[in-house]
């Protein structure tokens, strides 16, 4: 048998690691690339296609479908409802006829749905028909109409609808003559409110669909109009520019489809902020105690080994702990002493931000404990002396020099911590990420910043969204689209804590 | 050998507790199990310079370090007799030992800044026991830092960090550091280990001028230093005290045959 060489083995090795790098490096970017290309359909106008599907000669079904859409399955799916139209009959496969329409348009709905059609007119109430180039003039009208509404509604009726309530309460008499102007007043802006939108009901827009139906679309329900075929690369990118924007500040629509992600966004790093609060001290603290303060005995080493292996406990098993202690048990008793009158429905004794925030802060704890601990360990044992030798005290010396030396180690900790909460699901599906949340945990009203509410995550979104049907390729864009999101959140985060932990280097630690 | 700075010298025998600064009485100590001092007994005078010589690990840094209960640090460690500082044992159970180290101030072998501005540096101690006072800091730190011989290197960026100094200028702030509290006593371990000559000798008149108001224990390696600035030198071998009387005695004719092979270079 031949044998290697030592500057052949040198070879191969660096060679063999270089490989691996390598491929590595090609998986994660071919993951990154994917989730990206996949996520980018959400934002850029696809092309869309008049499909035509013969299934017998003299029976035939017309369809817009935009190219996003995979072809095979959209055919499946049309033949699948053929099938069962024509159950009876022993057909062959349906024949398909792919069209370009030039004319054709997407419009889409503020409720998140989208159509397809070419356009035919526009109706308006005094039953003119205004062309296409009068479109704007239309628009226009309806947003004057829609913001008049508005003034009424939160000018008029509601304040009227407060001081009604106000005399009502006050004992005011049903015929008293200042209740009744009053009334009079309400019922006058209330029908003034009513014909407006009577108004904004007659502008409508007719379009003609696939196999030549016309419907119409109310103008005051159009989000965006544009046709996708002949749209110019600015426009397209202006129109992708707006869906991000859409995607990052909106709300979900349309059952989690459409529309944008911004609570999730929020409740993310929100949740991860709270846990990255809690955690940093507690496990700086823990640590503190374990290198500074306890005995170097066999105590310690096992406190030492069982926080190592709470790292690898699986997350699920904290968030049934975090569902079974903080929530009921904590959670239940601090609505008995301070919310019993709300009982017997829960303030604080049902999951909510506070709980996955306290759960994800448990779960990272061994994290930031062995990295701050490290941190410590390399603190030179000589700045402690000089410490002491200039009268401070064992807790004076932490503080004030053990600390900030150690403190890119408690960094490096919360930069692990903070990945691994934006990115867990499971634990939170327990103990208080919802799919959807009606309020944002943050709003105007005291106390601001609401703890016991549920909120929405983007890692339980995401798994939310895999659950879509498939060949709703808007839902699945919009869940890789989410993916790339988070990826971003977290890479965000990570350069921030990174940010920090090196200034704090440069500051504290000899070059 | 020549001396640079004449004063008058007691009889270390018939020291009074007045004239004493530190009284060592059968003191011991072990680290790691193993016996680092032995049963040493000593007075070492007030306002006077002390030397301490000896080899490379025979004990010096050691005993020095338990003149402020620096060696309580270490894990392994253990220790009998008595340190007595104006008539009382530092070793007791009451003692403050944060109160004793600021009387008692300590400069190390190796220098050890803070990560922190060579301003801070220079009051950490202040801050330590409260004081704030921008005007009263500003001054004790030009001071500290003048007689430490580094004003003038440092005057423009008292507030960069301490870590971008060179060794021996670190080595001059951590003096100027312990000197900020104007202790009673001042520990010197090796202070001019990586000084250049001429920086060297600003510290030696530091140290002789000190003397007016501290007593000054200094480790060194340097005989010439040793005979230079120091009144009295007490000579340590493997833990033993083996010869200690005032300099020029104990560098001109030493009593013992190991002081001689020492200070003649006879020894590795
Ligand atoms: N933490 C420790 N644990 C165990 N042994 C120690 C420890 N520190 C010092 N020693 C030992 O104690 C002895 C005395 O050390 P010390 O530092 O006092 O020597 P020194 O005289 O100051 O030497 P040098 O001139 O090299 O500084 C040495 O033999 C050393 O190995
Ligand atoms: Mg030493």
């Amino acid at each position: 048998m031949r044998k290697f060489s030592g500057a052949e083995k040198q070879t191969i090795s660096s060679f063999a690691s270089g490989l691996s790098a390598a491929i590595l490096l090609i998986v994660l970017i071919s993951l990154v690339l994917f989730i990206m290309l996949k996520g980018s359909v959400y934002f850029w106008p696809s092309q869309v296609f008049k499909v035509i599907t013969y299934d017998t000669p003299n029976s035939e079904v017309s369809a817009f479908v935009p190219s996003s859409v995979n072809i095979d399955e959209f055919n499946q799916a049309l033949s699948n409802k053929l099938n069962a139209q024509f159950s009876n009959s022993t057909l062959p496969m349906p024949l398909m006829v792919v069209e370009q329409v030039d004319a054709v348009y997407q419009i889409s709905l503020y409720s998140g749905a989208i159509q397809y059609g070419t356009f035919q007119q526009i109706n308006t109430p005094n039953s003119e028909r205004y062309q296409l180039a009068e479109l704007s003039d239309v628009v226009a009208d309806v947003a004057i109409f829609q913001n008049q509404l508005h003034d009424i509604q939160t000018n008029y009726l509601t304040v009227l609808h407060r001081k009604i309530a106000l005399l009502n309460q006050s004992g005011v008499g049903e015929e008293a003559p200042a209740r009744l102007k009053e009334l009079e007043q309400f019922t006058y802006w209330q029908q003034k409110a009513e014909a407006l939108r009577q108004k904004l009901t007659s502008y409508h827009l007719i379009f003609i669909d696939a196999s030549g139906q016309p419907f119409d679309v109310l103008v005051k329900d159009i989000h965006h109009l544009f046709q996708p075929n002949v749209m110019s690369l600015f426009d397209k990118f202006s129109y992708s520019g707006n869906k991000i924007i859409e995607f990052v500040s909106e709300s979900p629509k349309q059952a989690s489809t459409s529309g944008g992600v911004f609570p999730a966004l929020f409740g993310t790093v929100l949740m991860v902020l709270l846990m990255a609060v809690i955690v940093a001290p507690f496990g700086a603290m823990a640590a503190i105690y374990l290198h500074e303060y306890a005995p170097n005995n066999m105590t310690t080493s096992v406190i030492r080994i069982c926080v190592s292996n709470m790292a690898g406990v699986p997350s699920v098993v904290y968030g049934v702990f975090g569902l079974g202690f903080f929530v009921y048990t904590l959670g239940g008793s601090i609505d008995s002493l301070l919310f019993s009158d709300a009982l017997p429905s829960p303030t604080f004794g049902t999951p909510g931000l506070f709980w996955a925030a306290l759960t994800m802060a448990l779960l990272t704890l061994p994290v930031v404990i062995v990295s701050t601990e490290e941190g410590l360990r390399r603190v030179p044992e000589g700045l402690r002396a000089g410490s002491y030798a200039l009268g401070a005290t064992k807790a004076e010396t932490i503080w004030k020099t053990v600390l900030p030396v150690a403190s890119p180690g408690i960094m490096t900790g919360v930069i692990l911590a903070i990945a691994r909460a934006a990115g867990e699901v499971a634990p939170l599906i327990l103990v208080g990420a919802v799919k959807f949340a009606p309020s944002l945990p943050v709003d105007g009203e005291f106390p601001f910043l609401h703890l016991e509410r549920q909120f929405m995550h983007l890692g339980v979104f995401i798994y939310d969204g895999a659950f879509h049907n498939q060949t709703n390729t808007q839902g699945s864009s919009m869940m890789f689209a989410s993916c790339m999101l988070l990826l971003i959140i977290v890479f965000i985060l990570n350069l921030f804590a990174i940010i920090v932990r090196n200034k704090l280097r440069d500051r504290y630690v000899r070059i | 050998m020549l001396k640079l700075f004449e004063t008058e010298t007691l009889s270390l025998d018939k020291l009074t507790d007045e004239q004493t600064a530190i009284k060592v009485n059968d003191f011991s100590v072990w680290l790691n199990n193993s016996l680092v001092l032995n049963n040493i007994n000593m007075r070492i005078p007030k306002n006077k310079i002390t030397a301490m010589i000896g080899q490379s690990g025979c004990g010096k840094s050691t005993l020095l370090s338990s003149f402020n209960r620096m060696n309580e640090l270490n894990q392994k460690y253990a220790f009998s007799g008595e340190v007595e500082l104006d008539g009382r044992d530092i070793y007791n159970k009451k003692e403050n030992v944060a109160k004793l180290r600021t009387k008692v101030g300590m400069v190390f072998q190796r220098p050890n800044p803070f990560p922190m501005s060579i301003y801070e540096n220079v009051c950490f101690g202040l801050r330590i026991q409260g004081k704030t006072e921008r005007r009263m800091l500003d001054d004790i730190v030009e001071t500290s830092l003048r007689n430490a011989a580094l004003w003038d290197e440092v005057k423009g960026r008292l507030f960069d960090s301490a870590l971008l100094l060179s060794g021996g200028q670190q080595q001059r702030l951590v003096i100027a550091r312990a000197l900020a509290l104007k202790p009673e006593i001042l520990l010197l371990d090796e202070p001019t280990s990586a000084l250049d000559p001429l920086t060297t000798l600003h510290i030696e008149e530091l140290i002789n001028q000190l003397k007016k108001t501290t007593t000054v224990v200094i480790v060194t390696h340097n005989m010439q230093q040793a005979a230079r600035v120091s009144d009295y030198s007490v000579f340590l071998h493997q833990g033993e005290l083996i010869e200690y009387s005032d300099s020029d005695s104990l560098f001109t004719m030493p009593a013992k045959k190991q002081t001689e092979d020492y200070i003649t270079g006879r020894y590795g």
